[in-house]
């Protein structure tokens, strides 16, 4: 089986880079996990193919405007329109961040090097993020590239685009605090998954039945605000305030403004407080 | 030069007190770290490692004072844990060059010491395999190896042949003998198995409830007394009766005479009473007084 050679030890007397490197690089590490590589081709299968589902409508975007020479689907609108696509995708891909250091105890083995915690977790929610604004952002630039190439009559619509990207992060920051703090808790990979998409559909359908109950009381201005207990619309509804886009709802409109941004920079604080939390306990083990 | 020292630490958790004023310095070498489950061995690693806050006293590991200087001390420490800690899904050398650039190492020179650290442990081949897929033994070098990759100036095993058999174990503490001396990184090893210990440690501190029982040198435990061990076919009675008559202090161990050495007229009157007996001598083996015995002894007074 094995043995042991004897060619003696060399000591590494190289350069000791600091704890920057140390969180950057697992931060690409952790990047590269979400989306398979380094892995076996099956960890590959589910974001690959989630990732393409997401540029079928940029394709047929580029159709519309090409053959049709009208607009295709606003950029401002295209996560609220594929946010059962960015779900699974969380859901699916969150708990391969977080759930394998802690299930298999290999938390000790980072905690016992310098990397703080705090980096640790800025790492895990950094890759997740660029990984969901990735999944969002790319089918959003190959639309607009689309459109400066079809060179539709008018203006094209960059500054709608520019607006659409900046809430894509946000949305990305949003999604992966909350997707990561769930799958933190539920360590169990299956758990984990099961745990976000049931989050995700519980809060869309509560939309229709708060809204629903709020209306029948005769409350209409306060219903409206039940639409953002959707991440996604949550999230349009800051761009709305930011950029000026029209609401992306099913009916009506809802309300915009400073208080839907101050709710989304609530909701990403708790996220991260909880993942802190969490390690926090997970490390004292 | 002290490679770590505590001074009047005190870690006290909600109910119970994992070390209770422990003041011990330890100097480079290979330092065993001896004491039954609970007696706080894990929860000192972790306080040296700065990664528990001590409730009393203080502690300086590589002259790093661990409250303050704990990223520092992390930097030139390895630390093996004493559970399972490995993803199964990823092969050793991944996981290896992966927490080895987790240390700072660029990633050439990771790829290259986690090589090299593989191949010392004994992992051959095998190292590209997922790690899931090994045995214990493989495991345990896998933790080793990480444990090494930085190439630090100590190293923490929290209970190396945990759950190995008899020739994984023999391996693991070899390796270890070797890491002591060959690669000159001190180590703090700990095991409740005293005398695995013996063979390897140049020191060893003895903890029992957080307290300190006992720390010095190997040979000042091994070397307080000399017993010889004496096993014959029959008539162990007659012998040992004889052999008080001859005025050697001579106890009795289950099938087995024991003898203390008071010089080598010990050994001529041995052989004298088992011949003038008509005995079959079996066995006469050089019994050192091991660890365990004083472990038991300092143990029984406090």
């Amino acid at each position: 089986m094995s043995e042991i050679y004897d060619i003696g030890y060399r000591h590494y007397d190289g350069p000791r880079l600091g704890r920057g490197y140390s969180t950057r690089a697992l931060a690409v590490h952790s990047l590269r996990g979400v989306f398979g590589l380094g892995r076996p081709a099956r960890s590959k299968i589910v974001p690959f193919a989630l990732a393409t589902i997401m540029l079928v409508p940029a394709v047929v975007s580029i159709a519309i405007m090409a053959l049709a020479r009208q607009p295709g689907i606003p950029y401002s609108g295209f996560a609220v329109i594929m946010q059962a696509v960015i779900a699974i995708f969380l859901a699916a891909q969150a708990p391969t961040v977080v759930a394998p250091d802690l299930r298999y105890r290999v938390l000790p083995l980072y905690l016992s090097r310098p990397v703080s915690i705090a980096e640790y977790v800025g790492a895990k929610v950094t890759a997740m993020t660029v990984a969901v604004f990735a999944l969002v952002a790319t089918p959003l630039t190959v639309m607009y590239v689309g459109e400066l190439v079809v060179d539709l009559p008018g203006p094209p619509a960059t500054g709608e685009y520019l607006g659409s990207m900046v809430t894509a992060l946000l949305l990305a920051l949003l999604l992966s605090a909350f997707g990561l703090a769930l799958a933190s808790f539920t360590p169990r990979r299956g758990l984990g998954v099961a745990s976000v998409i049931t989050v995700y559909l519980l809060a869309s359908a509560s939309v229709p039945i708060i809204y629903a109950s709020m209306a029948v009381t005769g409350n209409e201005e306060a219903a409206a605000w039940a639409w953002l207990m959707n991440p996604f619309w949550l999230v349009d509804s800051v761009q709305s305030w930011l950029f000026g886009t029209p609401p992306h709802s099913i009916e009506g409109g809802y309300p915009s403004g400073p208080a839907s941004a101050a709710i989304l920079v609530v909701l990403i604080g708790a996220a991260v407080a909880a993942l802190a939390l969490r390690y926090r306990k997970a490390a004292a083990q | 030069m002290h490679i770590l020292a505590t001074e009047g630490l005190t870690k006290q958790f909600t109910t119970v007190t994992a070390i209770d004023r422990l003041t011990v310095t330890v100097g480079p070498g290979i330092t065993g770290l001896v004491g039954a489950n609970g007696a706080g061995k894990s929860t000192l690693i972790k306080i040296l490692l700065g990664l528990l806050p001590p409730s009393g006293g203080g502690a300086r590991v590589l002259d790093l004072d661990v409250t303050t200087k704990g990223a520092e001390i992390r930097k030139l420490v390895g630390y093996m844990p004493e559970h399972e800690c490995l993803p199964p899904d990823v092969s050793a050398t991944e996981l290896v060059v992966h927490l080895a650039r987790m240390s700072g190492l660029p990633r050439t020179a990771a790829r290259e010491r986690a090589a090299d650290v593989l191949r010392h442990v004994g992992l051959a081949e095998e190292r590209y395999r997922p790690v899931g897929g090994y045995s214990t033994g493989m495991k345990q070098r896998v933790k080793l190896a990480q444990a090494l990759v930085h190439d630090p100036k100590l190293i923490f095993l929290d209970e190396p042949t945990n759950g190995l058999d008899p020739r994984g174990r023999d391996e693991m503490l070899t390796l270890i003998r070797r890491i002591g001396t060959e690669f000159g990184i001190s180590v703090l090893v700990t095991s409740h198995l005293l005398g695995e210990l013996e063979r390897i440690c140049d020191h060893v501190i003895v903890i029992d409830g957080g307290r300190l029982l006992r720390s010095s040198a190997i040979g000042e435990f091994t070397q307080t007394t000399e017993t010889v061990a004496v096993e014959v076919d029959e008539g162990l009675d007659e012998l040992a009766a004889r052999l008080s008559g001859d005025g050697q202090t001579v106890s009795r161990q289950g099938r087995l005479l024991v003898v203390e050495v008071r010089g080598p007229e010990t050994y001529d009157a041995i052989r004298d009473a088992t011949a003038d007996l008509d005995l079959a001598l079996i066995r006469l083996e050089q019994g050192r007084h091991r660890i365990e015995d004083v472990f038991r002894e300092e143990a029984a007074h406090v």
